[in-house]
This record gives C-alpha cells, sequence and structure tokens, in this order.
C-alpha cells in the first residue's frame, strides 16, 4: 500500500545560521514507504534539515518536494506531515484522546470519527481504554506511543521522527524500535528518522545518510555502510574501527605498523585502511594471515556477548581494538592483559577509506 | 578564651528573626488589629452594626462595586496589553530581553508619586501634550481637557500596573515548550488556532496571577487617583476622606477592614491557583 505521492526529495538544500553552515547543498531522496535516517554527530545538521523537511526554518537555496509537489515556501501546517518529538510534546492540558483527535480536529472531521479514530490508533499502539488519562499519568514509553498515534492517525505523507527514542531508557528504546519500525512498515509509510544513535539507525532504517559538517558523507543499507565505510568519519562512527594510514607501494600499505596487504587497489599513493574490531584475530588463529603483526595486550574487558582487548603493537606502539566473541568453550583460555599475541585479519576484511583517523 | 555559647537550632532561629518580627508586630500588625478593633468597637461593647449598616447603605455598595469594577477595567487593559508585551519578551527579545526587562522595571524604580505628577504635566491643560496638539501640530483649536477625566486616570494606573501582569505572564510563557507549538502545527493548526489551543490555555496561570496582582494593586490604589481625579469614587478615597475630613475614624476602619477582605480573598484565590499549577 505505498503511495508514490509520499516519496521526499531534497536537492541541494543549504542552510546558513550566522557564520555557520549547517546544511550544504544536501541532496536525499526517500522512497516511499521508506524509512531513511540522518545519522550523525550533534552539530551535523541532522536536526537543521530534519526542520526545513518540516517547515520550521526555510532553506537559504534549494528545494523540498514531497510526491512530486514542492512543499519548500509551505508551512508546517500546510504539509500534510506527522512528527514525533523527543521530548513527546504531547499536549499537557489535553487528555490522552484529545491529543490523538488534535490533528483530526484542525482538519475538521466529526466528533464521531474523531472517537472511532481514537479508539483505532489506541488499540494499535496498545493503549485501549486511556483516552481519558493526561499525559503526565502515563510512563515515558507510553507518552512516546501516544506521540506516535497522534503523528499516525492524521495519515500523514511522510513522518519525521526526531530522536524519538533519546528519552526512554535502554531496554525500553530497543523494543520502541522495533515497534515503530514493525507499524512504518505495515503502515506503507515514508519515514525519515534523526538520531545520533547507530545502534537505533541500524535497527530501525532501510537506508542511513551519515552526517558530518551539512553533507551527507554516506548514504547506503545499514549493512552496506557499515561493511564498506568510504570515509574514516564513517567507519569510526558508525561502529569502531582500526584505522591504517599509510604510502601504497607494491600493492601493500607501508604504515607505522608494518608493510600491510590491501583488500584492492587504490587509485592514490596515500591510503588509509579501516578494520573491523570483530574482524581481527588474535593469538594462534593469526599464525596463516599475511599481516605478521604481533603485540602485547594492554587491557582486556569483558563485554558479555564479546570481550574487547586493546592491543600495542610491538614496535611501532600502534594501538588496536580487537573483540572476541565470547565463545570460549571449556578447555580453552580467554586471553588476559599483558599476554603477547599474534594479531592479523582476513586481507578482505579491510576497507579502503579516505580521511584520515579524526583527532580525539 | 571567648566565652561560648550554644544556642539550640530552635533559638538561634527565633533570634535571627526577632528583628524583622518585632518591627513587623510593632509597625504593621499592632496598628492594623488598633484599626479594626476600632471598627468593632463602640461606647465600650463589641459590635457589627458599623459593618451591618455599611453593607446596607446603597451609597457605600456602589462605592464598593465602583472600586471592584474600576480596578476590573484597569486589570483587564492592563492583561490585554502585557500579553503581547510578554510574548515579544520571551520569544522575539533574543539578546535584548534583558534591556526590555529593565524598561519595563524601571518605572517601578521611580516613586509612584512622581509618576503621577509626570502624568500631571504632561497632560495638564498647558502641559504637553496639549502644547503639540494646539500649537506645534495644529491639530486642534483649544487645549482638551483630560485631567479629571476617567480616561486618563485608567491609563495612567495601567501604566503603573502593566509591568506586573508582564512579569507574570512572561515567567510562564518562559516555561511553554516550543514543541508543543511546533506539534500543533505539524498537525495542521495554524499559527493563531495553535496559539488559541496551546500557547493560551498554557499560560492561563502566568494571566490568572498577573490579573490578581493588578486587581489587588488597582484596589488599594489612592495616590493616582487623588492626583488625577477621574471622578471615580473608590474605598480608598472614601477612607482618606473619613481620616482628614469627616474625622469618622470608626467608619474609616470599617471600610479599611472591607477593603482589606477584598485583598486577602484576593491573595486566597491567587494560592489555590497556585496549587493547582504544583499538581
Amino acid at each position: 500500500m505505498t503511495d508514490l505521492s509520499s516519496a521526499l526529495t531534497l536537492s541541494a538544500i543549504s542552510k546558513t545560521f550566522g557564520p555557520l553552515k549547517a546544511v550544504d547543498s544536501l541532496d536525499l531522496s526517500v522512497e516511499p514507504g521508506a524509512l531513511v535516517s540522518l545519522l550523525g554527530p550533534s552539530g551535523c545538521g541532522k536536526t537543521t534539515t530534519l526542520r526545513m523537511v518540516a517547515g520550521f526554518d526555510s532553506p537559504d537555496s534549494g528545494t523540498i518536494t514531497i510526491g512530486g509537489e514542492d512543499m519548500t515556501r509551505l508551512p508546517p501546517n500546510k504539509r500534510g506531515l506527522g512528527m514525533v518529538f523527543q521530548s513527546y510534546s504531547l499536549f499537557p492540558h489535553r487528555t490522552v484522546g484529545e491529543n490523538i483527535a488534535f490533528g483530526l480536529r484542525m482538519g475538521g472531521a466529526s466528533k464521531q470519527v474523531q472517537d472511532g479514530e481514537v479508539r483505532r490508533m489506541l488499540d494499535m499502539v496498545h493503549l485501549a481504554g486511556r483516552e481519558d488519562m493526561y499525559p503526565a499519568q502515563l510512563s515515558g514509553g507510553q507518552q512516546q506511543r501516544v506521540a506516535l498515534a497522534r503523528a499516525l492517525v492524521v495519515n500523514p505523507r511522510v513522518l519525521l521522527l526526531d530522536e524519538p527514542l533519546g528519552a526512554l531508557d535502554k531496554s525500553l528504546r530497543e523494543s520502541m524500535q522495533f515497534e515503530i519500525r514493525e507499524m512504518q512498515q505495515r503502515l506503507g509509510i515514508t519515514a525519515l528518522l534523526v538520531t545520533h544513535d547507530q545502534e537505533e539507525a541500524m535497527s530501525m532504517s532501510d537506508k542511513i545518510a551519515v552526517m558530518h559538517g551539512g553533507r551527507i558523507l554516506q548514504l547506503g543499507a545499514p549493512n552496506d555502510i557499515y561493511d564498506r565505510p568510504e570515509t574514516a568519519f564513517v567507519a569510526t562512527f558508525l561502529g569502531n574501527s582500526n584505522l591504517f594510514e599509510g604510502r601504497v607501494r607494491d600493492g601493500v600499505l607501508v604504515t607505522k605498523a608494518g608493510a600491510l596487504p590491501l583488500p584492492s587497489r587504490p587509485a592514490a599513493e596515500t591510503a588509509t585502511l579501516s578494520v573491523r574490531p570483530e574482524r581481527v584475530v588474535l593469538g594462534d588463529d593469526a599464525a596463516t594471515l599475511p599481516q605478521n603483526l604481533r603485540g602485547r595486550i594492554t587491557a582486556a574487558s569483558f563485554r558479555g556477548a564479546y570481550a574487547a582487548y586493546q592491543i600495542t603493537l610491538d614496535g611501532s606502539g600502534t594501538e588496536i581494538i580487537a573483540y572476541r566473541q565470547a565463545d570460549t568453550a571449556l578447555g580453552q583460555t580467554s586471553l588476559a592483559a599483558g599476554a603477547e599475541v599474534r594479531v592479523g585479519w582476513p586481507v578482505e576484511h579491510g576497507v579502503i577509506v579516505t580521511g584520515s583517523a579524526p583527532k580525539e | 578564651m571567648m566565652p561560648t555559647v550554644t544556642l539550640s537550632n530552635g533559638a538561634r532561629r527565633a533570634l535571627l528573626l526577632a528583628p524583622a518580627l518585632i518591627f513587623l508586630a510593632v509597625f504593621f500588625v499592632m496598628p492594623l488589629l488598633d484599626n479594626s478593633a476600632r471598627s468593632f468597637i463602640r461606647e465600650g461593647g463589641f459590635t457589627l452594626s458599623r459593618y451591618t449598616d455599611f453593607l446596607t447603605d446603597r451609597f457605600y455598595l456602589g462605592v464598593i462595586a465602583e472600586t471592584v469594577i474600576l480596578s476590573a477595567a484597569v486589570t483587564a487593559i492592563s492583561v490585554l496589553i502585557a500579553y503581547p508585551v510578554a510574548y515579544v519578551l520571551v520569544r522575539k527579545a533574543g539578546g535584548f530581553s534583558g534591556l526590555m526587562i529593565f524598561f519595563l522595571i524601571a518605572p517601578l524604580l521611580t516613586s509612584i508619586i512622581m509618576r503621577t505628577f509626570g502624568w500631571q504635566v504632561l497632560f495638564a491643560r498647558r502641559g504637553l501634550v496639549n502644547q503639540w496638539l494646539v500649537n506645534d501640530l495644529g491639530l486642534l483649536d483649544a487645549p482638551l481637557r483630560w485631567l479629571n477625566t476617567p480616561g486618563l486616570a485608567i491609563a495612567a494606573l495601567v501604566h503603573v500596573l502593566v509591568p506586573f501582569a508582564v512579569l507574570s505572564i512572561a515567567s510562564v510563557l518562559q516555561g511553554v515548550d516550543r514543541r508543543l507549538e511546533e506539534g500543533a502545527l505539524m498537525l495542521g493548526a495554524s499559527r493563531i488556532r495553535t496559539f488559541f489551543e496551546v500557547t493560551l490555555p498554557l499560560t492561563v496561570d502566568g494571566i490568572g496571577t498577573g490579573a490578581i496582582l493588578v486587581f489587588m494593586i488597582a484596589n488599594g490604589s489612592f495616590v493616582t487617583l487623588v492626583l488625577l481625579g477621574g471622578g471615580f469614587q473608590t474605598l480608598p478615597l472614601l477612607i482618606y476622606q473619613q481620616f482628614n475630613t469627616t474625622r469618622d475614624f470608626a467608619l474609616a476602619s470599617t471600610m479599611s477592614t472591607i477593603l482589606l477582605m477584598i485583598a486577602l480573598a484576593c491573595l486566597w484565590l491567587q494560592l489555590r491557583l497556585l496549587r493547582r499549577q504544583g499538581v
């Protein structure tokens, strides 16, 4: 039931606040029924972008269209969008039912229609029978579900989610991620999610747009971006990464840590190799790998499902991070701080990225 | 060695409060009691007759009504003027909000008598305003009579009282989450509709507090009405007359007790409003 009239397109939109270029000639298109996340650190322009789509800010240049219709200069109340805020933003002086009916009432729906729709939405968000309660009487998760119902009841063309789970605690956040995603897919509604939480972005999105400095650095499916980051920034912002910078010579990367084989031949003379911590192999298993690195474990921490190790490489002193699944079968000793280990990774698990490691 | 004196917490608190309490007792509570006692005592015995006489007299009831109506009018005008000012102060002034608050509060630093004299100087028969209208702009042939008109007295009262309403409304408006308004806009409400559906209901407490404050002060206002006239016959003016002209102290006491009761009723209302807010 995806509706072609709900495709969202941003073309070359820019927004400057004083000396700050918040959004810099950004292009993005969201297919009907898809959920795209804008992911990035604070100040990357993701919130400004969302606010321009909502109509609260207007771009200095560029156009925003929904279903081919130019929305750029339309006020927020004329755009027919739905929005869920981090702080829920339920009207505290109105009941749950009145909150949900608000959009219908503004649209001139009859009282019967309003009542019916409120009941239907409350059923959908598992809050049947709470219409006469006030928002303050509900828990955070329940309030967010009401906010979702309030945004969805008007059948918005696009649903905007502004850090919708930021105010919830971790366990609730995870179940709400599934719930919102499931509902969005079932209704086939186009959605734009703003978040700084990479887990949230990865578990909820069809596509993630990683933003930095007002631009989209990379756009793609979550696993695509995770496995094939194009820049050092993306490699370290989405997940963790070991970055090796060096010069390319005879198909290998000459780095401080030594000569490292590359998965492919880079065009440039210098390159950065990104290796995910979970791809790093430690101990005897690394003996057959081509990197031939050795180091000392300087820190080991148990993290439940896996263990994280910090290793200082011999000679160069380069520090790398490695994760190992907690599959320590009986008889196999887990590695401890102070141990000398071999370090390596299958060559094809390294990714060549542009840019260098962000300075801490 | 200094001799040390140990006091219990209660004793220390009492000692610290004593100067203020003694001052209040001597200069506030005792005169108040003495004043109201005068209204209840006739020929050495207790009586309520002054109150029953006063509250059944059409003239005096008229005075109470006029006092309340004048205060209500001043309150309504003040709140209507104050709301937009508070809105600009909180929402639009940005870096200028400090300056705006200064301009709001600065008049309060001048004595009310001086400010009222200011109105007299401006609006006297040969005052600045008439000078402009007649001589400089040539809009009028003869000077207008401003002083002793009800409009000017009300305007002067509003001028004095608007800052109180602005500050009460602004403090509540400050606490309204802008995203609530954005939420309403997203749901299809126009800006005006958003104001009446969301902003205004959420600032009702500020309006209430400001209104009660203005009403109470207007109710007891005296200097402005004495100096600018306007033909109003209010309780404070009548009390002044009884003390200084008729010298019927007992009647004056009766009236001031009634005025005090009206003020207390307002305070009670305000407290109720605040308590509701706390829920």
